[in-house]
């Protein structure tokens, strides 16, 4: 085993550095959930991130250490499943990507080319047009929600390409998941060490000190999981990857609120960015309950 | 970045299973109801010099000392396979962890010929001497004294929650020579000295785990000390260094949680609360040991690990407590002895945070190494 990356890992990952540089900060007037960028997502597509999974000595590890540093940044674009599900699946199909699950609203449908719909056991393709999408400006998730209207055209997939996907969609959301929980805990570690009450940081009472730690643990945690899933492929890992990406992001997202206070419920902290797009995942798949019944299939051979 | 195994590393794996399966007797699981028993004891020595007859016991030590000098991951891979067999080598695994590898580092040549080829072969148990009744983590305000007399030292106070002292063949023992956190040093004391008491302490982690030592006026020579005079917070806290991940307790966790669940699962028990959980679980043991095994990488690398290894230990502390509670939740059978090697764990899982340094002070190292928080006033 090797957990440092590779020279071509090195490399990639400091170009993608320098890319992810020019979006660290969000635009100081806004003050809203969805901060998409589609300049991000062109310059992700222009030197070719998109295809790091295919490409000679990277592969689908590589592509899930991009998807976690580019989930870090306030902001956001279809990024994970173009990384990670699209070149899973051995068909040409065009990005951007989305998931609509069971008909509920989805990530980036508004602007996809391919949704993948997911209806029980069931996976189909669709190519929709502008008019068959509706999109949610309200919604709280901070992606661009939109919902898929019912007369789009369906394209089935075959049962083991069903199961390609959701694997694949699990190890995407953990990677992302992986990403977003690190930034929260970091704006929450910055915001701590700076407020004083009672004359000294926040930071500095173990009341908090202890949480963050575990909270800490938790994310690093969901890291390597979701990195190990990346590089093996298999079911039940990226099952479990998921899972314990769910399950730390309820504990993460309400303590990282909690001690960031009442800066925390204003949209001037970028915290929320990455707080309500974790609680964006926490349904994906049948939430902590569907991963569960996978991780029994996949990893305790019990259906 | 890897994760595949070598060969080498899966050909070893498989040594050791083979060896495991070829010396575990069938009522190993009875054998193995408590960590520190006198039966569990007992068998640890015969069960270890098989060990050391195979160049199994201390591969990771160096030739001169016993060893083939194998790397991190082939130590590593030969703990994981104990622990996950319940921990066959008994209190010995101290030896082959950490006390062996300090007395390498800071022992004289006489400590050295005096006791390392005894752990060399599995014949000899230690126990630890550095808990007081008055100084638990914080270990620096211990008050065992010894004090200088004529060639040696006379020893006088009382150490606690001692693991193993019962059937201990020596005690790496702290006391205090001077005041402050450089006036400790550490003296390698024969338990058959005259003066030592030992009281066994009842517990709930099981049969001979914890007691009493007390030291009346035990005398002991200057050669019985490791290191100079003051030494010992430098000496411990590398002890500690590699004691810290040195223990894959995951590795029980893990193994315990497929039993509970394949029991679960033969007489249709195995429903939704219990997936919940028992996924949960396993996904916690997984982080856990992926967490292990980067600490290894770097030890393998030839780094010291820095505070990645507190944020391993709890993560490792997080998984054996979910296990722990899965058990007692769904298999409660096992509490009441009806699965050994399942009580055995709860009974290790109990004492997840407690041994080896607080859980709290993994804690308070993450904060302040990892997350470089402000350090809380003193």
């Amino acid at each position: 085993m090797d957990f440092e990356l590779n020279d071509d890992q090195l490399a990639v990952t400091s170009e993608l550095e320098k890319l992810a540089g020019q979006f660290a900060t969000s635009p100081v007037d806004f003050h809203g959930f969805a901060l998409a960028s589609p300049e991000l997502e062109q310059q992700l597509e222009d030197n070719g991130f998109f295809e790091l999974a295919t490409m000679e000595g990277m592969g689908p590890i590589t592509a899930a250490l991009a998807v976690e540093r580019l989930a870090k940044l306030p902001y956001t674009a279809e990024i994970a499943l173009s990384m990670l599900v699209r070149p899973a699946l051995n068909m040409e199909l065009p990005r951007p990507f989305a998931v609509v699950e069971n008909s509920r609203p989805g990530r980036f449908v508004a602007t996809a080319k391919t949704v993948l719909v997911i209806d029980g056991d069931n996976v189909s393709v669709a190519h929709p047009s502008a008019d068959q999408v509706e999109s949610l400006p309200d919604s709280l998730f901070a992606y661009p929600m939109a919902k898929l209207k019912s007369d789009v055209e369906l394209t089935a997939l075959s049962a083991e390409e069903a199961d390609t996907v959701k694997t694949w969609l699990r190890i995407a959301n953990a990677c992302e998941m992986a990403g977003l929980l690190q930034a929260a805990i970091d704006a929450t570690v910055e915001h701590v060490s700076v407020r004083k009450q009672f004359g000294r940081p926040l930071g500095t009472f173990q009341a908090l000190r202890h949480r963050l730690s575990e909270c800490t643990v938790l994310a690093g945690g969901v890291r390597w999981l979701a990195l190990k899933a990346a590089w093996s492929g298999d079911a039940g890992e990226a099952a479990m990857a998921l899972l314990h990406g769910q399950e730390s992001a309820l504990r993460v997202v309400y303590d990282m609120h909690q001690m960031s206070g009442a800066m925390g419920m204003t949209l001037e902290m970028d915290l929320h960015l990455w707080t309500y797009r974790l609680k964006a995942l926490l349904s994906d798949l049948g939430g902590r309950g569907g991963q569960a019944q996978a991780v029994a299939q996949y990893c305790f051979d019990a259906a | 970045m890897d994760f595949a195994w070598t060969d080498e590393q899966k050909a070893f794996r498989a040594t050791v299973r083979q060896f495991l399966q070829d010396n575990l007797p069938d009522n190993w699981e009875h054998i193995a109801h408590g960590p520190a028993s006198k039966e569990q004891t007992t068998f640890a020595k015969t069960f270890c010099g098989k060990l050391a007859e195979q160049g199994l016991l201390v591969p990771h030590w160096p030739e001169e000392w016993g060893g083939r000098n194998v790397d991190p991951w082939i130590a590593f891979i030969l703990a994981e396979e104990m622990w996950m067999a319940g921990e066959p080598r008994g209190g010995q695994y101290m030896n082959v962890n950490w006390i062996g590898p300090t007395m390498m580092l800071y022992g004289s040549d006489e400590q050295k010929q005096q006791h390392i080829p005894p752990m060399a072969r599995g014949e000899t148990l230690w126990c630890q001497g550095f808990s007081e009744p008055e100084s638990g983590s914080d270990l620096a305000s211990l008050r065992t004294k010894a004090d200088k007399d004529g060639n040696g030292y006379r020893i006088n106070g009382q150490k606690i929650w001692t693991s193993y002292a019962g059937d201990a063949d020596t005690c790496f023992c702290l006391a205090r020579t001077n005041p402050g956190k450089n006036g400790i040093s550490i003296f390698l004391i024969p338990m058959d000295t005259p003066g030592i008491t030992v009281r066994d302490i009842p517990s709930i982690i099981g049969e001979g785990d914890i007691h009493e030592v007390f030291f009346d006026d035990v005398v002991v020579p200057e050669t019985a000390r490791l290191g100079d005079e003051g030494q010992a917070w430098e000496i411990v806290g590398k002890a500690l260094s590699l004691e810290r991940v040195g223990i894959p307790r995951f590795a029980l966790a893990s193994t315990t949680l497929r039993k509970a669940v394949e029991l679960l699962k033969a007489e249709g028990r195995f429903g939704l609360g219990a997936v919940d959980q028992a996924a949960k679980a396993h996904a916690a043991c997984e982080a856990a040991r992926l967490y292990s095994y980067s600490i290894i990488d770097q030890r393998a690398k030839g780094r010291i690990p820095g505070p990645e290894a507190s944020v391993g230990r709890f993560a490792t502390v997080n998984c054996e407590r979910m296990v722990a509670d899965f058990v007692v939740e769904h298999v409660p059978e096992a509490i009441s002895g009806q699965h050994p090697m399942l009580l055995a764990h709860h009974q290790r899982g109990i004492v997840a945070g407690i041994a080896s340094g607080a859980a709290e002070i993994q804690l308070n190292l993450i904060a302040t190494q990892y997350l470089e928080l402000p350090r809380e006033p003193r």
